[in-house]
């Protein structure tokens, strides 16, 4: 099966893995400019360098509740989806490891929905949810 | 023109590359459409830029070779073997003679002619010529000039570039910022060279990867110029919203298609001299090209005032070229069928010309803009015009912006929709709460308000905005009420991602040195999304302003007689052809195109000698009234006496320049025109109706009469037109139409139809 390096990251109680190949790289936001009427997932815009980034916060679609919007920092996984630089917000960023993927068994119905799961791995007495980082963009910004 | 010359070189060089790919393809498998579809546009290309570069050799050579894959392309040759070798031996030729001048070598010309004659048929495949490349000059030339050098670079590259140039200035504010606590005049004057050396780089660097649209329109002129010269016509061209800048990337991959579209104006659209007089148009056509930026889009507009596209003409021609499409092309709308010009290998036009070929540019235009990730439309105006846009996504743009504060926020407005900003308690504005929403009343004129903190969410407060910018947009002029305004900036602004521009009403993004990112709004969407309606700020100034005088035409008549007439009355001015005015069922009758008007006799006018005509318009109704010479307009005086007669066509007597004047009445035109020549009206009867409105229209008209498919209770109907078959009786007596030719009233026999019609109104 699939066997590369991922990026261990948390996102409200889930464990997820983001294909190492993908991530720009792993920031600290420190501050976020809002930009009222953008999906609910958008936080902001937050500037990497001299580059703008879209910050985007995810855990509504894993059934959480949604970040607190206070402008303040926050940890982020920086990636390039269709040219445009996002910056897909996480609570904690735990590792990077090698792990082997197996089929996400999730049945049919709600498979839809979850199509930026893409695979799943063993991780210390959890299972992680490994996700594509397209799919993942395009569910937040259609969020709402 | 060297500049061109280098790109021309550098990107035919590049395409040569990538199109050898399919040249081995098509040469493996001549019957292979794309790939002949990707040569033919490579020859096409080329013939393009040669016209415009002056390279008659290689225009020769491509011409030849477009002409011959056209053929190829319209199923009218085959693909042969040997079609194929010299196709391949053309293209060959095509890269030797570029490198040359490249190089500026010479390059001798032994052979081409050859290959030319050989792609007609007229040698035999086999013995294509093998052209002797090595007699290229042995010598080599005295004086080479050097040729101005360039490299091409991948966009990403430029892309890092900038963005490392864009973190070094970060970093210098930031420094800067830090410096200036410690207070040492000597680090100082360090950072402040470093500063500028900075500063040089960014503009340099910028310059890299943008360039003014400008550059896109410079050679348009003298290609509209020499491209109407070449068929005789005349053409005004107005090119607006120059100095915006753009993506270099963007810009090379519009340049062919502005090329071809604006050659296409020239040759298709834009008719000749006689024909737009005919048309009552001026004689040089106007064709106009604008760019501006909405929303996340760059859109260039070419305009011109021709015939538009014949969209029937366009339909019929696919369904010869393909008629196993027949179902799903009659199935087409108006908008469908103008698409088809599209289509690889379809034109409007049935000639060929030297200029843009068959109009085939469509179908690489097209191409070229989807390459970009753009889109094309059209709207064509049959007889008044074709307008194209190209719309291509905005990548990178460098945009003099209007930064202000709203909902706690820094936003930023383009610098040239705002026409000025205005603090609200300075007291020159007056803002009034009007139902939902406000309206502000500045210096005498009510524009209507739109709130950008409610606009953005914050709860609507009471409060009056400080500040309002007056942005002005093409549907008319908006107030934008604002919290704050703090400078302007000239800032690169870059596409935002798509769940930032679902809000509708941002246009990109910008980073500013201060490391805080900004966005863009789009004004016309920021209306739109308020639903303003407009007032016509136009009809409100003229109000206040002078009345305008009214002014007349000063003519002479056909009886020699010097009159005026108002000259609102008149809608055009128009030369006669010798036998366009006829004498018929008891008056005169002017035809143009397809109808015939009445002509006023009542000055003495003779059929044969009618030269010149004022078309006067008056709702639906039209009149020409004869004269010998327009000579001028003249504001009319305000002292008319009245007329003796009050029933003539004379209202009055004005003095003009110490001459008295008659001045003709419209009004009484009409009336004495309806009353003498009101058209008897022909009613098409039956199943057949449309078809015969289609087709026997123009011909019934031209017989004096007036067509109607339906009469309403109370219309006087002359005479109906029904088929010989049709089996309900029509209400009045009828002329029957035959199907069969040789019969007495075949339906397609015209002048038979036109004899009959008029035999019965006599």
């Amino acid at each position: 099966m699939n066997h590369a390096l991922h990026l261990v990251a948390r996102v409200g109680d889930r464990g997820l893995l983001f294909d190492a190949e993908r991530v720009d790289s792993v920031v600290e936001v420190h501050s976020t400019v809002p930009a009222p009427g953008a999906a609910p997932a958008v936080v902001g815009l937050a500037a990497m360098r001299s580059r703008v980034a879209t910050v985007i916060d995810v855990r509504e679609l894993f059934g959480g509740a949604p970040m607190m919007r206070d402008g303040k920092g926050a940890r982020a996984v920086a990636t390039l989806v269709d040219g445009h630089l996002y910056a897909i917000a996480v609570d904690a960023l735990e590792d990077v490891a090698t792990f082997t993927l197996a089929p996400a068994p999730i049945a049919q119905g709600t498979a839809g929905e979850w199509d930026f799961v893409t695979g799943v791995a063993e991780g210390e007495g959890e299972t992680l949810m490994a996700v594509d980082i397209d799919r993942l963009v395009a569910r937040a910004s259609a969020l709402g | 023109m060297d500049d061109l010359l280098q790109e021309f070189i550098a990107e035919t060089r590049e395409t040569l590359e990538a199109i050898s790919g399919e040249i081995v393809g098509w040469e493996a498998d001549p019957g292979d459409r794309s790939r002949l579809d990707a040569i033919f546009r490579f020859v096409h290309t080329i013939k393009g830029s040669c016209g415009f570069l002056d390279l008659p050799r290689l225009a020769r050579l491509s011409h030849a070779a477009e002409d011959a894959l056209a053929a190829v392309r319209a199923g009218e040759r085959a693909p042969d073997q040997s079609l194929v070798t010299v196709i391949l031996a053309i293209i060959d030729r095509i890269g030797e003679i570029v490198e040359a001048i490249d190089a500026g070598e010479a390059l001798s010309e032994a052979g081409e002619a050859m290959l030319i004659a050989a792609l007609d048929g007229a040698i035999a495949g086999e013995a294509v010529p093998a052209v002797d490349t090595v007699d290229a000059p042995a010598a080599a030339p005295a004086v080479r000039h050097a040729p101005k050098r360039s490299v091409r670079l991948s966009v990403d590259l430029l892309d890092r570039m900038m963005s490392g140039v864009s973190d070094m200035v970060l970093a210098r504010n930031q420094l800067a910022r830090h410096l200036r606590m410690i207070d040492d005049p000597r680090l100082e004057s360090m950072l402040e060279r470093l500063s500028i050396s900075v500063d040089e780089l960014r503009d340099t660097v910028t310059r890299t990867r943008m360039q003014r649209v400008e550059s896109l329109f410079s050679a348009l002129p003298r290609l509209a110029r020499d491209s109407a010269a070449a068929l005789d016509k005349s053409v005004t061209l107005t090119i607006e919203g120059g100095d915006v800048e753009l993506d270099r990337e963007m810009i090379e991959l519009l340049r062919d298609p502005l090329v071809h579209l604006v050659r296409n104006a020239v040759d298709h659209g834009i008719e000749d001299r006689v024909g737009r007089l005919r048309a009552g148009k001026a004689a040089a056509g106007q064709l106009r090209i604008v760019a501006r930026q909405a929303g996340n889009l760059i859109i260039i507009e070419i305009a011109d005032d021709g015939r538009g596209i014949d969209s029937e003409r366009l339909l019929a021609k696919a369904l010869r070229a393909q008629p196993e499409r027949a179902a799903e092309l009659a199935a087409l709308d108006e908008d469908g069928r103008l698409k088809l010009i599209f289509e690889a290998g379809l034109s409007s036009r049935d000639e060929v010309t030297a200029l843009s070929g068959r109009g085939v540019g469509m179908d690489v235009v097209k191409a070229n803009v989807e390459q970009a990730g753009g889109r094309i439309s059209l709207t064509s105006r049959p007889g008044q015009g074709l307008t194209i846009a190209l719309e291509v996504p905005l990548t990178l743009a460098i945009l003099n912006a209007v930064l202000v504060e709203a909902a706690g926020t820094r936003f930023a407005i383009p610098r040239q929709s705002v026409d000025e900003i205005v603090a609200v308690d300075g007291g020159a504005v007056r803002v009034d709460r009007v139902a939902a929403g406000a309206v502000v009343l500045l210096r005498g004129q009510r524009l209507p308000m739109v709130s950008l903190p409610t606009l953005l969410g914050q709860s609507e407060g009471n409060a009056i905005p400080g500040f309002l910018a007056i942005v002005s947009l093409r549907e008319g002029r908006f107030a934008l009420a604002l919290d704050g305004v703090n400078d302007t900036q000239e800032l690169v602004v870059k596409p935002a991602a798509p769940a930032v521009m679902r809000a509708g009403i941002y246009a990109g993004q910008m980073l500013p040195d201060d490391g805080a990112p900004i966005l863009l709004l789009d004004c016309a969407a920021i209306a739109a999304r308020a639903a303003l309606a407009f007032e016509r700020p136009d009809a409100a100034v003229t109000e206040a302003e002078v009345v305008e005088p009214v002014r007349a035409l000063l003519f002479d008549d056909i009886d020699g007689v010097r009159r005026m007439i108002v000259s609102d009355a008149v809608d055009r001015i128009e030369g006669v052809t010798a036998g366009s005015v006829r004498a018929l069922a008891g008056g005169l009758w002017l035809t143009i195109g397809a109808r015939s008007i009445p002509v006023w006799a009542g000055t003495g006018a003779v059929a044969g000698e009618v030269r010149k005509v004022l078309r006067l318009q008056l709702d639906d109704q039209e009149l020409a009234y004869p004269i010998a010479d327009p000579i001028e307009i003249v504001p009319l005086p305000q002292e008319i006496a009245p007329a003796a007669d009050p029933r003539g066509v004379i209202a009055g007597l004005a003095v003009i320049d110490g001459e008295p004047i008659e001045l003709v009445d419209p009004l009484a035109l009409f009336d004495d025109a309806t009353a003498i020549a009101a058209r008897p009206v022909c009613l098409l009867h039956g199943a057949e109706s449309g078809w015969m409105e289609a087709f026997l229209k123009p011909a019934i008209e031209q017989a004096g009469y007036r067509v109607v498919r339906r009469a309403p209770p109370g219309l006087p109907v002359a005479l109906a037109l029904a088929m010989e078959d049709d089996a309900d009786t029509p209400p009045v007596p009828a002329l029957r139409l035959s199907r069969e030719r040789g019969k007495p009233l075949y339906r397609f026999d015209r002048a038979a139809l036109i004899a009959a019609l008029k035999d019965y109104a006599a």
